[in-house]
């Protein structure tokens, strides 16, 4: 079953065309991963689909509906979260604050709630407060609650921009090269974390990655970019072998050769 | 702030601090109240109201004995002297500066959005209230209905409040569309905007009255009684304050000023999070303009008189120093920085000037008139804002985030059986 | 009745408009180009910082102001020194606008090294807060220099040009009046010009000038290719700055009165025209300068008409301001800039 769909998505910057007419059916409930080689387009793809940039063509549905032209705070609510490439924190916000952000959507305390602070205003951040610290005991930071994002290492960082996006509570989790800068352990702390991700809290996930040993091990279907055309679908084992991919990444020569190690 | 931090140490003892602050306190109210005009015991007094932030007290023991410093001590230990107005006049001016300092805080502090034309909003609360509460009123509004008596001050302190918020929200849908440093530039000029169009509102219809400005603006009036001398406007300012703070306090740590300063960290990334941008800076805009336009109607009933060279360009960058010397984002910190400031203003650039007056007419030094230090509003502003970005950006009074004990967290839950998560039944929640 | 009153007196008022806004167009023109180039060549100092560092030095306005006041002082000097007499006109305003020059040149540079260069990791937001505590304490720094010196900010130099000429535009078409032209006007527009013409040389055609785009394309990689950075921001600063002082003492030869606020709203104005022609466009600002200017003296002479008085002169700030707005909102690569995504 297909929850996210994009039809001839078309993205162009003055002469560039950064997305050329993707087509690809993410499917619910499963780990799918777009990579490519630098400036393939896949960032480029993420924010089209989050609404940062609108697309010039194209369709894209979320559950059966159009997302296009909805502004990217409302795209957030209709279940899409995501993290970025350059980590972007509130950087002088708490730990638990900025999980707490990623909850604004489902608090419903208005100004004068705020002001008068009535039982169930308070009952409500008391409650956001508790999930927020749920959350970080989720991605393993629940021990550093009251520091300021920016002081957390790069790893650390990565996982909080997750726990923060689950709090807004997605059916789709777009991960923009989660593990970029992290030594191998980490690394394999965040497959851990994505998988339970999936299996316990059923969130489609769309990662990008160049780190070829977690795209393989994670995922479930790959969609490959190449100057933001796609190249090629299917599963991790045919991707490996296909030879327009591998060509795409390390030239023709390797191409002949096979494998993508 | 290290001197600060080895005195809290010394003291951490309650009732030594208690005793000692008390003692303080009463000190110096009694050498105000004693001594015919001392600046600087006036100064310390009001100073005791910061010594009571850095102590270690409760914080409701501190609100408390806040209230009863600003409320009765502060009043009758300045009525001993001939100096009473005048000081009152000083404390009054203060706690107008605090309120829109605070206001322009939420705009630069939290949301991180630079203002240059904040005066605008003051402006508009201090004409509100001038135009009906003038027979100026009269020119568009047919019947004779005006002047308005002082009793309807009141009720203008919310509208003036009102409307400062409502155009808050009319600049800041153009305003807010345009990005980062050009926001600057673009407030400036409606700052401008506002103050020539105050200037010349004489014609074709005569609203403002132009550059001849408004005068015998009725007095508020409580139950026939009129508030004219500056020790009656202060308890409505420190009135007003009380709610400011309040007010500010409760939005910082809600999900409106989680959202604020989201904005200012990340804009990018506080969209991802569902946080509406131009709504939400239009809030901060909104609320920050309340406070001022409040403050404008209280100026304008406290002056009696208002021409657009009240507000200038200078009153804003002004509110600004006062926000970034105290620390942006940090509400104890602006309320020192726009006190400072303003004593600065009031008392000492004009005692120093008539210190130095007096020894250049002993003969006792020649100090050119160029040099006056009354003079010298701008070098100072300017030398304080060039320090502060170099070499305490964060100002006097580092803003500092609230922290959540995580053992209290803990337990609580277990009392709460059901998370917000499963309440919704969305799907994603975290199941545990 | 009254309808066809009203519209008898609309035409009537229209016609007569449009004859009266006519009559003064040439003297419109000839003031606007004069202010124009002002505008034009202090927006350049505006365009190139924000295209390398991308920051709006708030503090170019009163570097301009600075500039009218070195150019004035050196003038008053000259002139108590009794060398004015022995100097034919020309050599004394070569030699006041080279000092402005250097002058301000050289504190621009100071400026970027005190106050900005600390900062250049910092927030945005503090840079800018920076800029504007230099721009008071210029202000201030002039004022009180003129107050010791002269006893009041208000300052009046000697005028090296102010014959003036009588352009009979009257001739050309018989609606229009003649226009008034003072010699220094001349001089403002040619220096101007030359002024333009020489940066644009040194931008598009020297080794330096191929540095400043470097770096303004992409500072880090201008480093990797050995380009001192620091020293090309510096001589960035230098030539804004040095454009901006001469232009304060064309401004001044032109207007003779000047005062320590007038750097202000004045680079204000000019920063619209740097938008208007998209910032970090050189060409752009001269456009827009040279836009901003007829715009503003057309508003001063006919708001009034064009509104049957209600809104007067007054309010030709407001039109600038409000054409900021507009293109920062609807266009903000400016008319002949290039659109820019953040890069997320």
């Amino acid at each position: 079953m297909t929850i996210l769909k994009v039809a001839k998505l078309v993205k162009r910057f003055g002469g560039l065309t950064a997305v050329d007419g993707v087509d690809f059916a993410f499917p619910k409930g499963k780990i799918s991963a777009v990579i490519g080689p630098n400036g393939a387009g896949k960032t480029t793809f993420f924010n089209v689909i989050t609404g940062i940039y609108k697309p010039d063509e194209g369709e894209i549905e979320l559950d059966g509906k159009s997302i296009v032209n909805v502004k990217p705070h409302l795209i957030t609510s209709r279940g899409i979260a995501r993290t970025f490439q350059n980590i972007r924190l509130f950087g002088s916000m708490t730990v638990l604050e900025n999980v707490m952000v990623g909850m604004h959507i489902h608090l419903k305390t208005g100004l004068f709630g705020t002001l008068l602070r009535l039982p169930r205003n308070r009952a409500e951040e008391k409650r956001s407060q508790e999930e927020a610290y749920r959350l970080l005991e989720y991605v393993g930071l629940e021990s550093l609650l009251n520091e300021q994002a920016n002081s957390l290492s790069y790893g650390a960082q990565r996982r909080l921009e997750i726990a923060r996006a689950l709090a807004t509570r997605p059916k789709v989790l777009l991960l923009d090269e989660p593990a970029a800068g992290m030594n191998p352990r980490e690394t394999v702390d965040l497959i851990g974390l994505i998988k339970r991700i999936r299996q316990e809290l059923e969130i489609t996930i769309i990662l990008i990655e160049h780190d070829m040993r977690l795209v393989m091990e994670l995922s479930d279907h790959i969609l490959v970019l190449d100057y933001g055309t796609k190249i090629a679908e299917g599963i991790p084992e045919e991707i490996r072998t296909n030879p327009r991919v591998i060509e795409a990444y390390l030239g023709k020569s390797a191409a002949q050769q096979g494998v993508i190690s | 702030m290290n001197f600060m931090d080895k005195w809290k140490t010394k003291l951490q003892h309650l009732p030594t601090q208690a005793s000692i602050y008390t003692l303080f306190v009463v000190v110096t109210a009694l050498s105000v109240y004693f001594l015919d005009k001392s600046v600087v015991a006036f100064l310390l007094l009001l100073g005791s109201l910061l010594l009571l932030y850095f102590t270690s007290f409760k914080n409701s023991v501190k609100w408390a004995v806040g209230g009863i410093l600003l409320f009765i001590v502060i009043p009758f230990a300045t009525s001993g002297g001939l100096a009473h107005e005048s000081y009152m006049e000083v404390a009054t001016q203060c706690g107008i500066y605090i309120a829109m300092a605070l206001g322009l805080n939420i705009v630069v502090g939290f949301a991180g959005l630079l203002d240059l034309g904040f005066v605008a909003f003051f402006a508009i609360g201090a004409y509100t209230y001038a135009i009906f509460a003038t027979p100026q009123a009269n020119n568009f509004i047919s019947g004779q209905l005006f002047p308005l008596s002082g009793s309807s001050f009141w009720l203008f302190i919310l509208i003036g409040g009102f409307v400062a918020a409502l155009f808050g929200v009319l600049l800041g849908l153009p305003v807010l569309r345009v990005k980062g440093d050009y926001l600057a530039i673009v407030t400036l000029g409606f700052g401008e905007i506002i103050r020539i169009i105050f200037n010349n509102m004489e014609k074709p219809i005569n609203i403002t009255n132009g550059a001849m400005g408004l005068s015998s603006i009725q007095p508020p009036n409580l139950f026939g009684l009129k508030f004219t001398f500056p020790h009656q406007f202060y308890f409505i300012v420190v009135g007003i304050l009380v709610i400011v703070i309040f007010t500010v306090r409760r939005l910082e740590h809600s999900k409106m000023g989680r959202s604020w300063k989201a904005i200012r960290e990340n804009e990018i990334a506080a969209q991802s999070m569902g946080i509406p941008l131009i709504r939400t800076k239009l809030t901060a805009f909104a609320v920050g303009a309340s406070f001022s336009g409040m403050m404008g109607v209280v100026f304008a009933a406290k002056q009696t008189f208002i021409d657009p060279t009240s507000f200038t360009l200078l009153e804003s960058i002004t509110i600004l120093v006062m926000v970034i010397l105290g620390g942006m984002g940090s509400v104890p910190g602006v309320i020192l920085g726009a006190a400072l400031v303003t004593i600065l203003n009031l008392q000492v650039l004009t005692e120093l000037t008539n210190w130095l007056n007096q020894l250049t007419m002993n003969g006792t030094i020649s100090i050119p008139n160029a040099l006056s230090p009354s003079k010298m509003q701008r070098f100072i502003f300017g030398a304080i804002l060039v320090c502060i970005a170099i070499f305490r950006p964060n100002g006097l009074i580092v803003a500092k985030n609230r922290k959540v004990d995580a053992e209290q967290l803990k337990a609580e839950r277990s009392h709460t059986p059901v998370p917000v998560g499963q309440s919704t039944g969305q799907s994603g929640g975290v199941a545990k | 009745m009254l309808y066809l009153f009203c519209g008898f007196y609309i035409h009537k008022r229209g016609f007569n408009m449009i004859s009266e806004i006519l009559q003064t167009l040439p003297q419109v023109l000839v003031d606007g180009l004069t202010l124009g180039a002002v505008y034009a060549v202090v927006a350049i100092g505006y365009t190139m910082v924000y295209g390398i560092l991308e920051f709006i030095n708030f503090a170019h306005g009163e570097i301009f102001m600075t500039g009218a006041f070195v150019g004035t002082s050196t003038l008053l000097i000259f002139n108590t020194a009794g060398l004015l007499s022995g100097m034919p006109g020309w050599v004394a305003y070569i030699l006041i606008l080279v000092t402005a020059m250097l002058f301000t040149g050289l504190m621009g540079v100071g400026i970027e090294r005190v106050a900005y260069r600390p900062l250049r990791k910092a927030p945005k937001l503090i840079t800018l807060i920076s800029a504007i505590g230099v721009s008071f304490l210029l202000q201030d720094i002039v004022r009180f220099i003129a107050d010791l010196k002269t006893g009041s900010f208000l300052v009046t130099g000697i005028s090296l040009y102010n014959e003036n000429v009588k352009i009979k535009t009257s001739s050309i078409w018989d609606s229009f009046d003649d226009a008034f032209l003072k010699t220094n006007s001349i001089i403002v527009l040619a220096v101007a010009v030359l002024l333009m013409i020489g940066l644009d040389i040194f931008i598009n055609r020297t080794k330096w000038g191929v540095a400043m785009r470097a770096v303004a394309q992409d500072r880090e990689t201008a480093s990797l290719m050995s380009i001192n950075v620091n020293k090309v921001i510096a001589l960035t600063f230098f030539i804004g700055s040095a454009l901006g002082g001469g232009t304060g003492v064309l401004f001044a030869q032109q207007y003779g009165t000047i005062d320590p606020y007038i750097g202000f709203i004045l680079g204000l104005k000019a920063f619209t025209a740097a938008v208007l022609g998209g910032i970090g466009n050189v060409r752009g600002a001269m456009f827009g300068g040279l836009f901003i200017g007829v715009l503003e003296m057309f508003s001063a002479a006919n708001l009034g008409i064009i509104t049957s008085g209600n809104f007067g002169g007054e309010y030709k700030d407001v039109v600038a301001f409000i054409i900021l707005i507009t293109i920062l909102i609807f266009k903000p690569e400016g008319l002949f800039g290039r659109a820019v995504k953040e890069k997320v």
